[in-house]
């Protein structure tokens, strides 16, 4: 289904295949390589810096966006992947009226030190919240466990979570993993769960 | 002396200054910046450990698309080592010559348009090695040993004559593997030459220490040289020196004639930023019936690169830990075919005491004695090497108000005997003290003719809130809301700062702020000296108080002028001042300057069949002297509780003996605490302000992590009845 997509904000040229991609609701007209990936598309070719690299392997989620409303890694999904896709990243969730509640809960429990995997974690944090993922404190310590953070901010990252699911509401109908061990030692081998590697 | 009015706003728990950047993805970290012009460098890594190059093809690289040059050892120009720190020295200068000394050691840089260019181009260079056989254990005869590297080395009493006559003694080995750094952030530099003007972004700890090492190695003033690092992707002491990447950033800058970026990979980041070093401690343990300790040998090895040095007398702190009449304290290194290790977070004291605090649990266990109460029996009321009191201990509080809130008394002595359906619980503790340190450090302060205040400093904010605390100190001292004073960082250009490391920088960078800010108070109330009309004419610092923009006479606080009026009047666009802060001397003052103490209470639950291992609570009750900013602070305990977990059940760096590789150098297999692995983390602090600085601030960045791994191992223990003297605990020797 493809969109109209007049007038790209903004037209890149480095390579030979085509794609229109909707970020943060602006129309981008790029030709790249084909192997460029999303995350590479938006830091290198978008100027938007935002959306981190911390490993490019798919194992840090700092570089988690969503597409079409679901979160993705971009470092493991290809730009070409996105044509005449819908991209969000850091840079697009605040509104007119201003940030966005996680936005703002996670500056209130100071969900984070460095600030490097904060993008990421509030990405993953808007959808495991839209999923219904985000009812107890297990449920969001096991689904935010795509998304590494060195500095150990994992408590206070939980609580705004928490605070902005409670007052949304939204995750009122689930109430528990889907079976997994929340907590546990082994949630750390075990593949990390939450986040689509690619669409 | 304090100036200000109430309510302050050093202590409160005020939202970082930065948040909002932070969470819009606003904050720029190194490898954020891009300039017009710029070209990409890629690294080629050595994939043998031991040997030496006996030929590089670089033909085909130099020949593929968008190269611009590749730069070898065989064109790259002799650079001499840069200047060494009070931290030590800085690391060899990179391809000068063809020896390889490590696995992942840089044989190559490629620079091109694009970083894919670069590269594809790294994979087109054919190196041959005459490869010989690395040393990469410590039981190898070939490894050299170096004896006491830092001069550290202690002893007092008769260590062996104690020994022998101790009703009780316990002696074991503890062993710890290398660990990595890791910071999300991948270290990014980007280096720009105007002529011989040198612009850098880099992730440092230090720009200061940059500027003096770029300056150094290319042989140009400091005044030519800035680096900049307003945000730092985390660094846990990876950026507390300049590596070779950077070094070779630079280079490629100047020899290509354009800007360049060089990002390391994460596989990179375990070779060349360094790590924490494995190590081996023999620690012995004599005490009589009573629990009174009468001798403590503690013996350590830790590995260091073959021509580098790093800092890791993990030992040294057994000699002030505890009230003791006859201790020894022996550390040293071997040399390997390794990268080198360095600083990481907690560096030596994380390490030391999960052996020292173990081995105190094996005394308790076999004496009978409750851990905690063996350890106030042997509580250090003065410092036990000088005798003289501490400048600020509040170590029985932290174990008393940990115990307090974590249940301690709840504790059956027995191992195995608190069980939890198919759980096993645990109940461990440990007690830490970390090592004073501090450095001199330099800030400025500007008020401005509107009334607002700018202070700044070369210094760094890796995520321990330094943007945030020094607002609150420059806000208090100057009496000017919080909304109307920023405080900047990041930048060479500033007044020299230490690194951000070694838990000193919040100490000596809040001492010199304020002293800059009494500066443009005192040089305020010159400029009304004279005024017939001013209040405060006539007024000293001491005669005055602070408050909402103005200053007040102490005597009459109704009466005073705002910094606006005064500056306005004098036809002052601005009053700007430096301040600086110094060590103190000890024994001037009379005082032991004490460091952050802390105690760790853990409950793990154990898996009765499986061995899964569980950290279920941790409380940690820390005397961090006067706390800038209780939200702040907390994060910085809970942060290093969650690194100490690491340590303690995840962490290893893996390296293949025979031949040197890292087997586990990515995210996927090298394990980090995930958000499923931090259960219920308690935070107090107690204590009073430290006696020693004007702030009465202890640092807090690291003693979240020390007593970590020594509270789960003695909690392991307890549940299991297992002792695990070798870290990472893993389930299988619970099995």
């Amino acid at each position: 289904m493809a969109k109209a997509l007049s007038r790209p904000r903004r037209t890149q040229v480095v390579g030979d295949t085509p794609m229109e991609l909707s970020v943060n609701g602006r129309p981008y007209k790029l030709y790249l390589d084909a192997r460029v990936t999303l995350l590479d598309a938006l830091r290198d070719h978008m100027g938007l810096t935002g959306t981190k690299k911390g490993c490019d392997q798919g194992a840090c989620g700092a570089c988690t966006v969503h597409v079409n409303g679901r979160r993705v890694l971009s470092c493991l999904t290809l730009a070409a992947q996105c044509d005449d896709q819908e991209v969000t990243t850091i840079e697009g969730l605040a509104g007119a009226e201003g940030p966005h509640p996680l936005q703002e809960s996670f500056v209130r429990h100071d969900g984070f030190q460095c600030g490097f995997c904060t993008p990421g974690q509030i990405m993953s944090a808007v959808a495991l919240i839209q999923e219904g993922r985000a009812g107890s404190d297990d449920d969001v310590r096991e689904y935010m466990s795509g998304n590494l953070c060195r500095c150990g901010a994992y408590a206070n990252i939980v609580a705004a979570i928490r605070e902005v699911a409670s007052a949304d509401g939204a995750s009122a109908g689930r109430t528990s993993a889907d079976g997994a061990s929340a907590g546990s030692a082994s949630a750390a081998r075990a593949p990390r769960g939450g986040t689509d590697a690619s669409l | 002396m304090s100036l200000v009015e109430a309510p302050p706003a050093i202590g409160a728990g005020i939202d970082r200054v930065d948040g909002a950047r932070k969470t819009a993805g606003a904050a720029a970290y190194p490898s954020d910046f891009d300039v017009h012009g710029q070209a990409h460098a890629a690294l080629l890594q050595s994939t043998v450990a031991a040997g030496r190059i006996t030929a590089i093809d670089t033909a085909e690289a130099e020949a593929a698309p968008g190269v611009l040059t590749v730069i070898t050892h065989r064109n790259t120009p002799r650079l001499p080592d840069g200047p060494a720190t009070d931290i030590g020295t800085s690391p060899p200068a990179p391809l000068q010559d063809e020896r390889i000394l490590h696995h992942g050691q840089h044989v190559a840089v490629v620079v091109a348009e694009t970083r894919e260019q670069a590269v594809a181009a790294t994979r087109l260079i054919k190196v041959t090695y005459d490869a010989s056989e690395p040393v990469t254990r410590f039981d190898d005869p070939r490894a050299e040993r170096v004896d006491d590297p830092w001069g550290m080395d202690s002893e007092r009493g008769a260590v062996e004559e104690a020994l022998a006559s101790a009703d009780v003694k316990v002696s074991a080995t503890y062993t710890t593997p290398d660990n990595t750094n890791n910071p999300l952030g991948l270290f990014a530099t980007l280096a720009v030459w105007d002529r011989n003007t040198l612009t850098v972004h880099d992730t440092t700890q230090w720009p200061t220490m940059a500027r003096a090492t770029l300056a150094k190695v290319f042989d140009v003033p400091e005044s030519a040289v800035r680096v900049l690092a307003p945000y730092v992707g985390g660094a846990f002491g990876s950026g507390l020196r300049v590596w070779q990447h950077v070094i070779l950033t630079v280079l490629a800058a100047r020899m290509t004639g354009r800007p360049v970026k060089l990002v390391l990979t994460r596989p990179q980041m375990f070779t060349s930023v360094g790590h924490r070093p494995s190590g081996v401690q023999h620690i012995t343990i004599g005490a009589k019936r009573s629990g009174e300790l009468v001798a403590i040998d503690h013996r350590s090895t830790s590995s260091v690169a073959m021509e580098d040095d790093d800092f890791e007398p993990l030992a040294a702190s057994s000699a002030v830990a505890y009230a003791c009449p006859s201790v020894i304290t022996r550390d040293g290194q071997v040399r390997l075919n390794i990268s080198n290790p360095t600083s990481m977070r907690a560096p030596a004291e994380g390490q030391g005491n999960f052996a020292l605090e173990s081995a105190f649990d094996e005394l308790a266990h076999t004496l009978g004695i409750d851990p905690l109460e063996l350890r106030l029996r042997n509580y250090a009321e003065r410092h036990p090497v000088s005798g003289m009191p501490w400048s600020s201990k509040a170590l029985r509080e932290c174990y008393e108000a940990g115990a307090e809130r974590f249940g301690w008394s709840r504790r059956d002595p027995a191992p195995r005997s608190m069980r939890d359906g198919d759980e096993l619980i645990g109940y461990g503790m440990a007690g830490v003290g970390y090592p004073w340190y501090a450095v001199p450090c330099r800030a400025r302060a500007t008020v401005n003719a509107d009334g607002s205040a700018f202070v700044r400093s070369a210094a760094t904010d890796i995520g321990t809130g330094t943007y945030t605390v020094m607002t609150q100190v420059s806000a208090d001292v100057l009496g000017i809301a919080l909304d109307r004073v920023r405080f900047d960082l990041g930048d060479s250009d500033m007044p020299p700062s230490p690194q951000a490391g070694g838990s000193g920088l919040t100490g000596a960078l809040a001492t010199a702020v304020r002293d800059a800010c009494l500066g443009v108070v005192r040089r305020v109330l010159d400029l009304v000296s004279e005024d017939a009309g001013s209040p405060l004419r006539g007024c000293a610092l001491e005669d005055v108080i602070v408050g909402n923009g103005r200053i007040h006479r102490r005597d009459r606080p109704d009466e005073g002028e705002s910094y606006a009026d005064i500056l306005t009047r004098h036809g002052r666009q601005e009053m700007t001042v430096d301040g600086a802060s110094a060590p103190g001397d000890p024994s001037a003052l009379g005082m032991a300057f004490a460091g952050a103490f802390g105690a760790k209470f853990v409950e793990v639950r154990v898996d009765a069949d499986l061995g899964v291992i569980r950290v279920a609570r941790v409380v940690s009750a820390i005397d961090g002297g006067r706390i800038l900013n209780e939200k702040t602070a907390r994060s910085q305990i809970i942060g290093g509780t969650v690194g100490g977990i690491g340590q303690a059940l995840f962490e290893e760096t893996v390296t293949d003996a025979r031949t040197g590789r890292i087997a586990n150098a990515t995210f996927g297999d090298y394990l980090i605490p995930v958000n499923a692995d931090v259960a219920d983390l308690d935070v107090l602090f107690v204590g009073e302000p430290d006696r020693a600085t004007p702030l009465g601030t202890k640092g807090v960045g690291e003693i979240g992590l020390v007593g970590v791994a020594a509270a789960i191992a003695n909690a392991v223990h307890h549940a299991t009845g297992i002792r695990i003297r070798s870290l990472p605990i893993t389930l299988d020797e619970l099995l």
